[in-house]
C-alpha cells in the first residue's frame, strides 16, 4: 500500500508540474502582440487602413465634432430635440467638463493619430513602391485629425494672439508604454496650424493623384486650403484650392450635374464630387449625419422656417427638404450607409472664389465665374459684378454647404454671432474633457471653464 | 389422530420457522421535549433493513426475530440503540451539541462544524428547495448572514450580484467562486444584448442538499488566487443507503409586478406640454429668437399643437382627452409558471444514487418574457473495493429564454412608459398597432408615436437564449489506510449558448433595417478542472489530532464566440439568416486561460478543544503579466472551545462556546484574459479592406489582488441548544486594486490596467436562532441574522472612476453617487437651481444656489451601499400544518433614477410622457416648489444631480409557506409515505419609501462593480404566489 500512495504522489505532483505548467502561456486568437505586429510592408498597409476605420468612428469623422459645429452654431436654424444630452448640452451652449462626446471625440482623434504614429514608425519595412503613398496617408490623417481637434477644443486663429493661444497636445511619436513622457503640454495655436500645414505640405508632395477612396494630392490640398482659409490666409489657401480644383478635376473630380446627386440616398461609395469622403458600408464606418439629421433614423435635429427662408426662389437646394410627421428634415443625409463627405469639390469653388475676391485675384478663375457655377447647378440665375459682394458669396457658402459642419468654424473666422453670443464667446469652444486634465496634470483648461 | 398430530407439529413448526425469520417491530421517536421527530432512520444493525420514520414520528419495521435492539439516527440529535421489547417502543432521542456536530464542507474535504476554525454559513436544502424563482442565489436572499443578495430586475434568467462582505474589487470580478461538488463552474455572463444573464440558473435548486459559504480570508484561502469574494460551495443530494425513495413536487402559480409608477393621464400630459411650450417659448425670446414674447408663444403654440396632433395619430382627440392610453399596463402580461420535478434516490451500503429530472416553464411579467428549463442530474457513488471508491454525478440542462431588450433599449417593454397618454393602441388610420404603418411610405411611421412603440417588438421580434449545460465530476478515492486517502476529480462544464434574435418590418424604427433583420450568436464555453489530493487524518496520544490535506489543481478555460447577422428578409414568416438577402455581419473569436495549483491545509487540534488551522496555496495563472506568473498566499485561524475547559463545567446553561480567530490573504485574478499584453487587433475594416490597429497598452506587471482578512467570531449554544448565536467581525483589506487606470487620451489609448488601488470592508454579522416553543403539537422557531458591511476605496491613485453618476473614489464607499446638488427652482423664474458647494477661499464650502450647472461642483449625493442588510425568519408548526415567514430587508442605501431625466424631467427634455410628480413645476413668481419650470427642450434641471436620487431601504416579506402534512394515518391507507401541499408566496409585499417600480433594481445594462442601485426603466421584481404539493413514496 505505501508503494501505491508514494507513487500516486509522485505521479500527482509531476503530471501537475509538467504537463501543465507550459500551459499557462496562453496567446490570444483575435488579437497578437504588439512587437510582432508591424513586422512586413503588407502589416504596415493594414494598419493604415485601421486609421481609417479609427478615424471613421462616430464620434470623430463618423460626424460627431461636424454636427456639434452645427449645433454649436445653432440660433434657431435648426430644432434639436434628441434626447441625447451631451449633444443637448452643445446645442444650449452649456458644456459641463464632462460632457461625454467631448471626451470621446478627444480619444478617438488622438487614437486616429497614435494609428498612423505607429505607420509612420515603421516606414522602413513598407515597399518602396507604396512608402511615399503611406507617409503621405498617415500624414494627411494626422493633420485632418489635428486641425479637427484645435478648432474645437481651442480658441480660434483671430481670437487673440494665436501664438500665445493653447492648442492641442502634438503628438508625433506612436506610444508603447506609458510614462510621465505621456504628459504632454498643449502646443500654441500657432504650433499647432505649423504641424497641420507642414504634415498637409508632405502629404500633398507624396500623395498620388488618385488613390482609391483614400487620401489623394487633391485632398491634401483641399484640407490644406480649409485651413487657410480659417486662418485667413487668402493668399496660401486660393493656391490651394485652385491645386485641389486642378488635380481634382483632371483626375475624374467634377461637380454633380444635380445637387442632390452629390447625396445619393440609395447607393453607397464616393460621388464624382467627393474630394474626400469617409467610407461607410453595412459592415463598416458609421454615417453620424444619418442618425441625427434624418428622419429615416432618430431625425433629432429639424430643420426650422428660418433656415428654409433663406434660400432664393427656384433654389434646387431646397428640394432636398422634406417633411415627416409635421417637422422638415433635410434629405443630405438620408442613406444609413452612405459616405460621410468630408469635402466636396463645391467648397474648393467657394473657398476660391471668397479668398480671390477677398484678394482682388482671379487665381484658377474670376470670383464670379466660381460663383455662378455653384449657382447655376442649383437653378439659380448668375450673380453680376454688381451683386457679386462677400456677403453674397459667404451665403451662397452657408447654403451649399449647410449642415456638412461648417457653420461653426465659418462664423468664427468671420466674426458673426450665434444669437446673443458673440463669435468669441468661450461658451463656442470646447472645453478640455475633465478625464484628460485628471489623466495630464500639465493641461490647462479653456477659459470659461 | 397421527396425521392430525404430525399435521400440527408440521404447522408449528413452519408457523415458528417463520416467526423465527421476521416479526414487526412498531414505535415511534420523538425529541427529549416530547416533540415526534419525522426522518429518523430506523436500522437493524447489522443488516440492509431500514425504514424512516414518518410524519407523527411513527415506524414500521420487520426484523429477524434474532434481532435485539435498533439503531436510530436523526439529524440534530445523538443516535441511539433501543432493545427490541414486545409492544410499540418509545424511542426519545437526546439533542446533540447540535451544530457543532454537522459535517461542514470546506473545500477539498469535509469537517466537522465544531472544527472549523473559520466563518462559514450554511442554507439547507430545506431553504432552498421548491422556491419559485430561476436561480438559486435568489433563494439564500436574507437566509446568510453578510451574503448581500440583488436582482438587477424582474426579467426572468438575468443578472443577479452577490457580494459576500462587501465588494473587494473596483474593476475585476466581485462575484464569489461557484464549486460544484468539488468543481468550480462557468459563472459568467454570457449574453450578448448589454444586459447580463446568469448562468447558475441552469441549476436545478431542488438538486441542492446543501450550500456552504465560506466568507473570511482564512477559510477561502485554499482557493487562493480565486478567492478574495468569498466561495460558495454547493452539494448535491446523494442518495441513502437501504432508503428508496420516490418524490414527486409540483407548483403552479401567477407573478405580478411588485410595483408601479404614476405616469400622468392625457388630459394632464397634453396641459403639462402646453405649459413646457409656453416655457420654452419665454426662453427663445429671453434668448433674443423671437421680436416679442407673444410670437414666441405663437410659434410654440402652433409647433406643440403639430406635435399633439401627431402624437393623437394625427387627429385633434387630444384636445378633448379622448383617448387615454395606460401605456405602463401595455409592458405586464399574465405571468404563470410551474414547475414539476422527479427524484429517485436510494441505495445500497456500496451504491448509492440519485437521479432527478426537472421542468420548468416560467412567463416573465414583462411581455414577451418567458423561459423554460429541463435539467436532469444522476449522481452515482459505488464501492469497488474495500479501497476504492469511484462515482459520478452529472448535470445536464436546457434552458430556453425568451428575453427582452436591456433597458436602455427603446424596444424594452418598460421603455413604452415614454409614450404619450394621447397616443392610442391602435392607430385609427391603419387599425394597426400605434406605430406599425405609415399610410404615405407605406412602411413603419417613423416618427409617431412619440418614440419607437415597443410594442411592435413584441409583435414582430424575438431574442431566444438556448443553453444546453452539461457539468459534473467524476471522482475516485483511494482509501490507503483509515488515516489516509487520495481523491482525484475530473469536471467538466460545458455550456452551448445559441442567441437568435430577429427584428421584422416592424421593428424597422428601432433596427434601422427597413425589411428584418436577423443576428445568431454562439457561445462555447468548456472549463476543465482536475483536484488531485491527499487527506491524512491521525490522532496521536490520544491529545494531538491532525489533519492535513495536499494537493494540486489545474483548471482550463475555453470560450469561443460565434455570430452572424443579416438583413433584408422576404417577409417575416422568414427568420433565419439563410433568407436574409444582405449577409452585414460575421464574426468569431476565441479566448482562454489557465490555472494551475498546489495548495495544503494543515489542521491541529489539541485536547479535543484547542484548534490550529493553516492553509497555503500557490497559484500560476495565464492572465498575469509575465514578470509575476505565480503568486502565494496563505492562512492562519485558530479556535477554542471554552466550554470544553473545567471552570465551565458547572455553566449549564452554556452548552457551547467557542472563540476563534483567523487572518490570510487572498487573491482576485478576475480580469480579461490578455490585460497584461499589449495588443494589435485586426477588426479595424474600413470600406471593405482589412485593418488592424492597436488596442491594448502592454503591462508586464500585472498580477492577481489580494485582500488580507481578518475575522474574529464566536459560537454559542444556550440553553440545552434552545438558542444558538454566531458572532464575526471582519477586516478585508484589499491592495493592488486592478484598475483601468486613466492615461492620457494623447497617448491614443484611455486607459491601461494596473495594480494601483487599495479598499477595506469592514463589518460584523450575527446570527441568532431560537427555538420559541417547542412542545408536542406545536412549534415555533426563529432565525435572525444581521450584517453590516462598511465599503471604502483607500487609494485609487487620485483617480475617479464611473463614467456615469456612480463613482469610484477615495475616500468613499464603491460606486457613491457624485453629481450636481438640487436646490429645486427658483422662486423668482423657475429655473433649476444647484448649490455651488465649490470651495472658497477661506476653505469653507459656498452653499449658495446657482441656475449655471456648470457653475456648479458634484457632491456625493448619495451611496447605493446598503449600510446593514438583514433577514428574519419564522417558522411555526401545528400538529401538521406549518407556517415559515422570512422577512428580508436592506437599510440606508440610496437609489438614483437615471431614467428620470426623461420621465421626471419638467417635460424640459423631449415628450416623455411625465410622472405626476412633475405637475408640481413651477408656474409664476413666488412658487416654492422643487420641480423647476416646465421648457421643452430646454434641460431645465434634467442634467444629472440629486433630484433624482431617493432613498432605497426597503423591508420585504420575501417568502412565506403555509404547508400541510397529511398525517400518516391517512398515507398509510393510501400507501404514499409522505404528502404535503402547500401555498408559497415570494416578494409577497415590499415596504419602501422608494416611489419607482421596485427599490430592489440595477439597471441591467450598465451594472459593474461601480454602477450599482440606478433604475433605468427597469422591470419590477416578481411577486409570486404559487401552490404546490409533494408526494413522496
Amino acid at each position: 500500500m505505501k508503494n501505491i500512495f508514494y507513487k500516486t504522489f509522485v505521479y500527482t505532483l509531476l503530471l501537475a508540474t509538467f504537463a501543465c505548467s507550459k500551459k499557462l502561456d496562453t496567446k490570444p486568437t483575435q488579437s497578437i502582440d504588439q512587437s510582432v505586429a508591424l513586422k512586413t510592408s503588407s502589416d504596415v498597409l493594414v494598419a493604415l487602413t485601421g486609421a481609417y476605420a479609427d478615424l471613421g468612428t462616430a464620434t470623430f469623422y463618423g460626424g460627431y465634432p461636424f454636427i456639434a459645429s452645427e449645433l454649436l452654431a445653432n440660433s434657431g436654424e435648426l430644432n434639436w430635440s434628441g434626447t441625447f444630452q451631451s449633444f443637448t448640452q452643445i446645442n444650449n451652449k452649456t458644456i459641463p467638463v464632462d460632457n461625454s462626446f467631448v471626451s470621446n471625440t478627444w480619444l478617438a482623434g488622438y487614437s486616429a493619430i497614435n494609428d498612423v504614429n505607429n505607420v509612420l514608425s515603421a516606414l522602413s519595412v513598407v515597399d518602396a513602391s507604396k512608402v511615399d503613398r503611406v507617409e503621405g496617408e498617415a500624414k494627411f490623417i494626422r493633420a485632418a485629425v489635428l486641425f479637427d481637434l484645435v478648432r474645437l477644443y481651442a480658441k480660434s486663429w483671430n481670437d487673440g494672439d494665436a501664438t500665445a493661444n493653447d492648442g492641442v497636445p502634438i503628438i508625433l511619436t506612436p506610444t508603447l508604454a506609458i510614462t510621465a513622457d505621456n504628459q504632454v503640454k498643449r502646443a500654441k495655436v500657432s504650433e499647432v496650424y505649423a504641424q497641420i500645414l507642414k504634415d498637409l505640405t508632405d502629404a500633398e508632395a507624396k500623395l498620388p493623384a488618385k488613390n482609391s477612396f483614400y487620401a489623394t494630392k487633391a485632398g491634401a490640398s483641399a484640407m490644406a486650403a480649409r485651413v487657410y482659409l480659417q486662418k485667413g490666409d487668402y493668399t496660401n489657401a486660393v493656391q490651394a484650392a485652385n491645386r485641389a480644383i486642378t488635380v481634382g478635376t483632371s483626375n475624374g473630380i467634377s461637380l454633380k450635374a444635380a445637387y442632390a446627386d452629390a447625396f445619393p440616398n440609395t447607393v453607397s461609395g464616393n460621388t464624382t464630387e467627393d474630394i474626400f469622403a469617409m467610407q461607410v458600408t453595412n459592415s463598416s464606418g458609421n454615417n453620424s449625419f444619418q442618425t441625427f439629421f434624418s428622419a429615416n433614423s432618430r431625425g433629432d435635429i429639424q430643420i426650422n422656417p428660418a433656415h428654409t427662408a433663406l434660400y432664393e426662389t427656384g433654389d434646387a437646394r431646397l428640394g432636398l427638404f422634406y417633411n415627416s410627421g409635421g417637422s422638415r428634415y433635410t434629405g443630405k443625409f438620408d442613406y444609413i450607409y452612405g459616405n460621410v463627405r468630408i469635402i466636396r469639390l463645391a467648397e474648393m469653388y467657394l473657398i476660391r472664389a471668397e479668398s480671390n475676391f477677398r484678394l482682388n485675384t482671379a487665381t484658377g478663375d474670376a470670383p464670379l465665374n466660381d460663383i455662378n457655377l455653384i449657382r447655376a447647378r442649383v437653378k439659380l440665375p448668375a450673380l453680376t459684378p454688381v451683386t457679386l459682394t462677400l456677403a453674397a458669396i459667404l451665403k451662397e457658402r452657408k447654403l451649399e454647404l449647410a449642415f456638412e459642419g461648417a457653420a461653426l468654424h465659418d462664423i468664427k473666422r468671420t466674426q458673426g454671432n450665434v444669437a446673443a453670443l458673440p463669435w468669441n464667446s468661450t461658451k463656442l469652444v470646447y472645453p478640455i474633457p475633465a478625464r484628460e486634465l485628471r489623466a495630464n496634470p500639465n493641461l490647462t483648461q479653456n477659459a470659461g471653464y | 389422530m397421527r396425521k392430525l398430530v404430525t399435521l400440527v407439529v408440521f404447522l408449528c413448526l413452519i408457523s415458528s420457522q417463520l416467526l423465527a425469520q421476521t416479526q414487526t417491530v412498531t414505535g415511534k421517536v420523538s425529541d427529549a421535549s416530547g416533540i415526534p421527530l419525522s426522518g429518523a432512520v430506523i436500522k437493524v444493525p447489522g443488516t440492509q433493513t431500514v425504514t424512516l420514520s414518518t410524519e407523527d414520528g411513527s415506524f414500521s419495521i420487520k426484523v429477524p426475530t434474532k434481532a435485539k435492539s435498533l439503531l436510530i439516527s436523526h439529524i440534530g440529535q445523538d443516535d441511539i440503540t433501543v432493545p427490541i421489547t414486545s409492544g410499540p417502543l418509545r424511542v426519545t432521542m437526546n439533542a446533540t451539541t447540535k451544530d457543532l456536530q454537522e459535517v461542514v464542507v470546506v473545500g477539498y474535504g469535509t469537517k466537522l462544524k465544531r472544527d472549523v476554525t473559520g466563518s462559514v454559513s450554511t442554507v439547507g436544502a430545506k431553504e432552498i428547495s421548491n422556491t419559485p424563482a430561476t436561480s438559486f442565489e435568489s433563494a439564500i436572499q436574507g437566509r446568510a448572514a453578510g451574503v448581500s443578495v440583488s436582482q438587477q430586475n424582474g426579467k426572468l434568467g438575468q443578472g443577479i450580484n452577490i457580494r459576500i462582505r462587501g465588494a473587494s474589487s473596483v474593476t475585476a470580478g466581485n462575484e464569489p467562486l461557484y464549486v460544484v461538488d468539488g468543481i468550480p463552474i462557468t459563472s459568467e455572463n454570457l449574453s450578448s444584448n448589454g444586459a447580463s444573464t446568469n448562468a447558475l440558473a441552469d441549476i436545478n435548486m431542488n438538486d441542492i442538499d446543501n450550500i456552504q459559504i465560506l466568507k473570511d480570508a482564512s477559510s477561502t484561502a485554499i482557493y487562493g488566487a480565486s478567492a478574495s469574494n468569498g466561495v460558495v460551495l454547493i452539494t448535491t443530494k446523494k442518495g441513502k443507503a437501504g432508503v428508496s425513495r420516490i418524490d414527486l413536487n409540483y407548483f403552479t402559480g401567477l407573478q405580478k409586478p411588485t410595483g408601479k409608477r404614476e405616469f400622468m393621464n392625457a388630459q394632464q400630459y397634453v396641459d403639462y406640454f402646453k405649459q413646457a411650450g409656453a416655457g420654452a417659448a419665454n426662453q427663445d425670446f429671453l434668448a433674443g429668437f423671437y421680436p416679442s414674447l407673444a410670437s414666441a408663444l405663437a410659434a410654440y403654440d402652433t409647433r406643440i399643437a403639430t406635435r399633439l396632433t401627431r402624437y393623437s395619430a394625427g387627429n385633434t382627440d387630444w384636445q378633448t382627452a379622448k383617448v387615454n392610453t395606460d401605456w405602463q399596463e401595455e409592458s405586464f402580461q399574465r405571468a404563470p409558471l410551474s414547475q414539476y420535478d422527479l427524484n429517485f434516490s436510494g441505495g445500497t451500503e456500496k451504491t448509492k444514487f440519485y437521479i432527478s429530472g426537472q421542468y420548468l416553464d416560467q412567463a416573465g411579467i414583462i411581455v414577451r418574457n418567458s423561459l423554460k428549463r429541463y435539467s436532469a442530474r444522476f449522481n452515482v457513488d459505488h464501492q469497488m473495493k474495500d479501497w476504492l471508491n469511484i462515482g459520478v454525478n452529472v448535470n445536464f440542462a436546457r434552458t430556453d429564454n425568451f428575453r427582452v431588450s436591456n433597458d436602455n433599449a427603446f424596444s424594452t417593454p418598460l421603455q413604452i412608459v415614454a409614450l404619450s397618454p394621447i397616443t392610442p393602441l391602435i392607430d385609427p388610420r391603419t387599425n394597426l398597432a400605434s406605430g406599425a404603418l405609415d399610410l404615405v411610405s407605406g412602411n413603419p411611421n417613423t416618427n409617431y408615436p412619440v418614440y419607437y412603440n415597443p410594442l411592435l417588438s413584441v409583435l414582430d421580434a424575438s431574442y431566444k437564449t438556448f443553453v444546453n449545460r452539461t457539468f459534473g465530476t467524476t471522482y475516485g478515492k483511494v482509501t490507503f489506510s483509515p488515516n489516509l486517502y487520495f481523491r482525484t476529480e475530473f469536471g467538466i462544464d460545458q455550456l452551448n449558448q445559441v442567441e437568435e434574435s430577429y427584428n421584422g418590418k416592424l421593428t424597422s424604427r428601432n433596427s434601422g433595417v427597413p425589411n428584418g433583420s436577423g443576428a445568431y450568436r454562439n457561445t462555447q464555453v468548456l472549463n476543465l478542472t482536475t483536484n488531485n489530493y491527499f487527506n491524512f487524518r491521525k490522532n496521536f496520544a490520544t491529545k494531538h489530532d491532525v489533519d492535513v490535506l495536499l494537493g494540486t489543481s489545474y483548471t482550463s478555460r475555453q470560450s469561443d464566440f460565434g455570430s452572424a447577422t443579416g438583413e433584408q428578409f422576404p417577409s417575416d414568416s422568414y427568420q433565419k439568416l439563410v433568407n436574409a438577402a444582405t449577409k452585414t455581419g460575421a464574426s468569431s473569436s476565441s479566448t482562454s486561460s489557465t490555472v494551475l495549483s498546489y495548495f495544503s491545509r494543515i489542521g491541529y487540534k489539541f485536547k479535543e478543544k484547542y484548534l490550529l488551522t493553516l492553509t497555503g496555496r500557490v497559484d500560476g495563472s495565464s492572465r498575469f503579466g509575465a514578470n509575476h506568473k505565480y503568486g502565494a498566499f496563505y492562512g492562519i485561524s485558530a479556535g477554542w472551545i471554552v466550554t470544553d475547559e473545567p471552570f465551565l463545567n458547572n455553566v449549564k446553561w452554556l452548552k457551547t462556546l467557542k472563540l476563534k480567530a483567523g487572518y490570510a490573504g487572498n487573491g482576485n485574478d478576475r480580469i480579461g484574459d490578455f490585460s497584461a499584453r499589449g495588443l494589435y487587433s485586426g477588426n479595424a475594416a474600413y470600406g471593405g479592406q482589412a485593418g488592424q490597429h492597436p488596442t491594448q497598452l502592454a503591462n508586464p506587471d500585472l498580477k492577481w489582488e489580494i485582500t488580507y482578512g481578518s475575522d474574529f467570531g464566536l459560537e454559542a449554544a444556550l440553553f440545552n441548544n434552545r438558542i444558538t448565536l454566531e458572532v464575526d467581525y471582519y477586516d478585508k483589506q484589499t491592495s493592488d486594486l486592478l484598475l483601468n487606470k486613466e492615461v492620457p487620451g494623447t497617448s491614443g489609448f484611455s486607459i491601461q490596467t494596473q495594480n494601483v488601488g487599495k479598499l477595506k470592508n469592514s463589518g460584523i454579522e450575527v446570527t441568532l436562532n431560537t427555538v420559541n416553543v417547542r412542545s408536542k403539537n406545536f412549534s415555533w422557531t426563529t432565525n435572525f441574522n444581521f450584517s453590516a458591511n462598511r465599503n471604502k476605496i483607500t487609494f485609487l491613485n487620485g483617480q475617479v472612476l464611473g463614467g456615469g453618476v456612480n463613482k469610484a473614489k477615495e475616500g468613499e464607499p464603491l460606486g457613491v453617487f457624485y453629481a450636481r446638488e438640487f436646490a429645486g427652482a427658483d422662486p423668482k423664474n423657475g429655473d433649476a437651481l444647484y448649490y455651488k458647494n465649490t470651495p472658497k477661499t477661506d476653505g469653507s464650502v459656498d452653499r449658495t444656489t446657482t441656475n449655471d450647472y456648470n457653475a456648479a461642483t458634484d457632491i456625493k449625493i448619495g451611496d447605493p451601499n446598503a449600510k446593514f442588510i438583514y433577514g428574519f425568519g419564522n417558522t411555526v408548526s401545528y400538529k401538521g400544518l406549518d407556517l415559515d415567514v422570512l422577512l428580508q430587508g436592506v437599510a440606508g442605501n440610496d437609489i438614483y433614477n437615471g431614467g428620470g431625466q426623461y420621465m421626471s424631467a419638467s417635460g424640459s427634455n423631449g415628450y416623455d410622457n411625465q410622472t405626476t410628480d412633475q405637475l408640481a413645476a413651477w408656474k409664476k413668481p413666488g412658487d416654492i416648489t422643487a420641480v423647476p419650470e416646465a421648457r421643452l427642450f430646454y434641460s431645465n434641471g434634467t442634467d444629472p444631480s440629486s433630484r433624482f436620487i431617493s432613498k432605497g431601504s426597503f423591508l420585504r416579506v420575501k417568502a412565506v409557506t403555509l404547508g400541510y402534512n397529511v398525517s400518516s394515518s391517512v398515507l398509510k391507507r393510501l400507501k404514499i409515505e409522505r404528502f404535503r401541499v402547500y401555498v408559497r408566496a415570494q416578494n409577497l409585499f415590499t415596504i419602501t419609501k422608494y416611489k419607482g417600480w421596485d427599490p430592489e433594481v440595477n439597471a441591467d445594462y450598465q451594472a459593474s462593480n461601480i454602477n450599482q442601485g440606478v433604475d433605468f426603466y427597469s422591470a419590477p421584481q416578481l411577486k409570486t404566489i404559487v401552490f404546490g404539493l409533494s408526494i413522496g413514496l
